[in-house]
């Protein structure tokens, strides 16, 4: 990914990066494709860390994660020869990833929001002490989302996918993943309304000098 | 200077603006609707809080190495099936050939088959018919099986496999039948020699013991009063 202007950098690094980790799991599947076990096992550990830390906060049970990561990759070991490379190997894996955890949600989903609903703090007009406890609070909520919008969020903000990637995954158009993410703020912010508390909240993209990243200066609000 | 977005198209792109991910042209336009539109610019606070919130690291992580291993054992046995599933061309071309030998055509296989059926089902209850009902002086209470039945992980050697049944305190009495599954009970208990209270609870007692251990991919659930009980999930094939 060649170099975007200078107003750019976030993106240009995060490019870059995605770039290079991109071309190595397509060189570890290229491995996998011929029973290269070790490889298969890089790429495993590459993804068990983040899938498992996502699948994991909205089942809540370790277990359920587990078994989607491994049906994942028991495909991915099976299925490694038709990689193409046409898409990237992150929407490629997490593409199946999907399917098995819209599944696996469906049927422990049913359970999870009959105890969830009880477990939510009670709302105050107070914020979040601290960001590990707005994330807790945001597991919960998020669980009470239906399969496809809880997915979309976690794939957008917690895996940094953009909507393009998002649509590959989830196998649905661009406009229908801007929808989901639509309706899932809006319930997110029912559930904790302390997120639209503007206290709580601190614009990253300002800097303390007011100037936006693009190094022009903002209007004062 | 970039057109401007519309509002609606710009509080939709606002997720992606929060996690980098908009291409130059679309983040231009968008930090430009920002500027001057307060309720997006409060909705972008808040879709950084949340990108910051989801990922900060976490104090817990689950390390993979435990689920690597589970799921090469699954494509391993699922490996063993198949080849153990592939017979030699010859031996599958000549058991073909016999089965063809056997079988006579359609219906009239069909046919000979009811009617074999048929009179054997009449055989054995005119025979019951004319047998004295006999009952016992002692009734026999409910209990649980008397084998429980267990299969091990493909890896593990009939050396090891002994050794961990008596560590358990289980002894084989069945199998291994063409699955690979055992028919176990406790050593201490022979059959009829305990109450059926007591062997229950024996019983129990070692499949608690063999589900703990990982070596035993899978355990039957015992029948109770109250159900089943808790168990793994059968050997994968």
């Amino acid at each position: 990914m060649k170099a975007d202007s200078n107003s750019d950098h976030g993106v240009t690094e995060l490019g870059v990066r995605v770039a290079s980790g991109t071309a190595h799991e397509v060189e570890l599947i290229a491995r996998i494709a011929v029973g290269d076990r070790k490889a298969f096992e890089e790429l495993y550990n590459l993804y068990h860390r983040r899938m498992a830390r996502f699948l994991t906060r909205l089942t809540r049970r370790y277990d359920v994660a587990e078994e989607v990561i491994n049906d994942t990759f028991w495909v991915v070991w099976r299925k490694a020869r038709s990689f193409r490379g046409d898409s990237q190997p992150s929407t490629w894996i997490l593409g199946i990833a999907y399917r098995k955890a819209r599944n696996a949600f469906r049927a422990s989903a049913r359970l999870a929001e009959k105890n969830l609903e009880a477990e939510l703090p009670p709302l105050t007009s107070e914020g979040p002490a601290s960001t590990e406890e707005l994330r807790d609070w945001l597991g919960q909520a998020l669980a009470q989302l239906p399969v496809e919008q809880r997915l979309a969020v976690e794939l957008c903000y917690e895996l940094g996918h953009s909507c393009e990637e998002i649509a590959a995954i989830m196998g649905c158009p661009v406009n229908t993943v801007k929808t989901r993410l639509f309706h899932a703020r809006a319930k997110l912010q029912k559930l904790l309304p302390q997120l639209a508390t503007p206290a709580a909240a601190v614009p990253a993209t300002v800097a303390p000098s007011g100037t936006a990243v693009g190094g022009e200066a903002l209007p004062e609000r | 200077m970039a057109d401007v977005l519309p509002h609606e198209e710009s509080w939709q792109l606002l997720p992606w603006l929060a996690n980098g991910r908009l291409s130059p042209s679309e983040r231009a336009r968008l930090e430009e609707h920002v500027r001057g539109c307060a309720l997006c610019a409060r909705e972008l606070a808040q879709q950084q809080l949340m990108c910051r919130a989801l990922t900060e690291p976490e104090r817990v992580t689950y390390a993979p190495g435990p689920s690597f291993r589970k799921l090469m054992e699954r494509i391993d046995g699922h490996r063993a099936a198949r080849v153990s599933a592939a017979r030699p061309a010859t031996a599958r071309a000549a058991a073909v050939r016999m089965a063809a030998a056997w079988r006579p055509p359609g219906l009239a296989w069909a046919a000979s088959f009811l009617l074999v059926f048929a009179c054997g089902a009449f055989a054995v209850t005119a025979y019951r018919w004319t047998q004295p009902l006999y009952a016992t002086h002692t009734t026999v209470s409910a209990s649980a099986a008397d084998v429980l039945h267990i299969a091990f992980v493909p890896s593990l050697s009939i050396g090891d496999a002994g050794k961990l049944l008596r560590e358990a305190g289980a002894r084989v009495v069945e199998g291994p039948d063409a699955t690979g599954i055992f028919g176990v009970t406790p050593v201490a208990s022979a059959p009829g020699a305990a109450p059926a209270q007591q062997a229950s609870r024996e019983m129990r007692a070692l499949a608690a013991r063999l589900r703990a251990d990982a070596r035993v991919r899978w355990v039957e659930p015992l029948a109770t009063a109250a159900g089943t009980d808790a168990q793994r999930q059968p050997p994968h094939r």
